[in-house]
């Protein structure tokens, strides 16, 4: 017999939580941010700036997170048709789609912290970048104007339970580093007046940042950002997006990923797989063995493991490292890893 | 403080070409396991070594391994077997020729026994498996002989429009050469591998298989 059933015993299922940086260069942090002029300037430009890692023109480029401005009334990007709707425009249209993936009512504002915002950057990751998830607590985003500069992570550590807002779970943005925050100026890592830098939404790979604490004072704990944010009747430029992109400097930041791994325990006793069909084993055609001390003492060496269906079709298959001796005073024991 | 365990072996597998196609069509359900020992030269096993017992394997238990292959075919070519303790000889598939020259669209019966096998030479009662490694150049491949349920599911499984291979269960398998020109392409001869392998002994050969366009 050359085929061993497996025991419902025998298997085991495994999720294993795997983090990485989220970045194409595979390292944090991301201190290297180009755009492309073209996207800029097209059609989706108006709407979102996208970010590389690299020269958006060179082989290796690849967008890494998308900035989209939002507001409610429209402002900083021009009006569809003035005439028809002095609030329709891109700024607001992204300002509703995130209202209705996040708060589910058209009519809710965003509350970052105790400060409540009808504006919003929002900072989407590549879904191949940030795989199923955020990580809370890997985030240290610094953003810089003039000489003014903070540093922004998630409060994660701080809680002890999940906040959620729908099915979301969200994260207030705060003042601070690496998960750990900086209580200069509010215990809770809050601006003075304009609420948390905003929310990390980890299961949606998104970061909307309240642009009124980047606007805020030093002293407050912002950077005194001075945005040129037009009425939807004329247009601005540079755009929203593009202002904020010039306030990037880095980004550590990591994935995470659930491994669903099956293991198998494969067990050969000691009387089993101790004689070989490999041409080497045997002599001839007739059979014999090469050694004529494996007639009693036969010695096999282990160097793969089949997995195989009721109807003998191999359906996965694991090499070892090196051969595992195998003979009739041993037995082995091998765990077979099988990830989907 | 404690040492790690180092009694379990972990190894990392990987689906074949037959695995991805089975996942894909849900029905993928591992349920037992074999063992094979491909690369192995036991020719390099010194039973003479002057070193002692402990050496004689020496030569083959440092050598590196490759990758595990995708092709179901092209692994676990040789199994380990369990077979009583003082076996002299071992099972060997007989009455099958060293290579087979079919012409498109004919025909060959084969009825395969196994030599030295329960005393000597015998037709297994569970039968043998035969896997063709390209089904597509064949019309009719199958197995006859084993009525159990798994066997006759098998041999009416349909496999469609890739190479893959077929496994069939059977005391006596049909195969006919396919009768489409257009696999041959530009060739006359198109091959192919036929691996038989004894359901209880566990013996197995794998012999080519050589279809000629007419």
């Amino acid at each position: 017999m050359s085929f061993k059933r497996l025991d419902p015993s025998d298997f085991i299922i495994s999720a294993d939580a795997i983090t990485a940086p989220i970045w194409s260069t595979l390292s944090n942090p991301l201190m290297l941010f180009t755009t492309s002029s073209g996207q800029e300037s097209g059609p989706s430009g108006q709407y979102y700036l996208s970010v590389y890692q690299t020269s958006s023109t060179a082989n290796i480029a690849a967008v890494q997170f998308d900035i989209a401005f939002g507001d409610s009334n429209g402002s900083g990007s021009l009006a569809y048709d003035y005439s028809a709707n002095i609030y329709n425009s891109p700024s607001s249209t992204i300002f509703g789609q995130y209202q209705d993936i996040l708060l589910g009512d058209e009519s809710s504002l965003f509350s970052f912290g105790a400060f409540t915002s009808s504006r919003f950057i929002a900072l989407s990751f590549e879904r191949t970048r940030y795989k199923e998830s955020l990580l809370p607590g890997s985030l240290t985003l610094t953003l810089k104007n003039s000489s003014n500069t903070v540093n922004i992570t998630d409060n994660s550590a701080q809680l002890t339970t999940a906040q959620f807002v729908g099915s979301n779970r969200v994260f207030q943005l705060v003042s601070g580093s690496a998960g750990n925050i900086n209580t200069g100026i509010s215990s809770n890592g809050y601006t003075n007046g304009s609420g948390s830098y905003g929310w990390f939404l980890p299961d949606i790979g998104t970061i909307l940042l309240n642009p009124y604490s980047l606007v805020a004072s030093t002293a407050n704990g912002g950077i005194a950002w001075t945005p040129t944010i037009n009425a939807p009747s004329q247009s601005t430029s540079p755009s929203v997006n593009s202002q904020f992109f010039r306030l990037l400097q880095t980004c550590s930041l990591n994935s995470q990923e659930t491994i669903t791994a099956d293991y198998i325990f494969i067990r050969a006793r000691n009387s089993e797989f101790n004689y070989s069909t490999n041409p080497s084993f045997i002599s001839g055609s007739t059979g014999e063995l090469t050694q004529t001390s494996f007639i009693n003492n036969p010695q096999t060496y282990i160097t793969t493991v089949g997995l195989y269906n009721d109807t003998n079709e191999l359906l996965a298959v694991a090499k070892l490292s090196r051969p595992l001796p195998k003979d009739f005073t041993s037995e082995a024991l091998i765990r077979v890893k099988l990830d989907f | 403080m404690g040492y790690l365990d180092n009694s379990v072996v972990t190894v990392d597998a990987i689906l074949t070409t037959k695995g991805r196609q089975l996942l894909a069509q849900g029905n993928f359900n591992i349920t037992q396991f074999a063992l094979a020992d491909d690369e192995i030269d036991y020719t390099l096993y010194n039973p003479t070594h002057p070193s002692g017992s402990a050496y004689y394997g020496q030569a083959i238990e440092n050598m590196p391994l490759l990758e595990a292959f995708p092709q179901e075919t092209q692994v676990m070519k040789y199994k380990l077997i369990t077979l009583p303790r003082g076996t002299a000889k071992m099972p060997i598939i007989g009455n099958i020729n060293a290579q087979y020259n079919l012409k498109q669209g004919a025909s060959i019966a084969i009825t395969p026994e196994t030599l030295n096998y329960l005393g000597g030479n015998t037709f297994e009662t569970s039968g043998y498996t035969a896997t063709i490694s390209d089904v597509r150049l064949f019309s009719t491949f199958e197995g006859v002989g084993i009525n159990t349920p798994q066997a006759q599911a098998l041999n009416q499984t349909t496999t469609l429009g890739t190479s893959v291979s077929k496994t069939v269960v059977g005391t006596t398998i049909n195969i006919r050469a396919t009768t489409i020109n257009t696999l041959f392409g530009s060739n006359t001869q198109l091959t192919a591998t036929l691996t038989i392998e004894g359901r209880d002994s566990g013996a197995q050969i794998t012999i080519p298989f050589v279809i000629t366009k007419i």
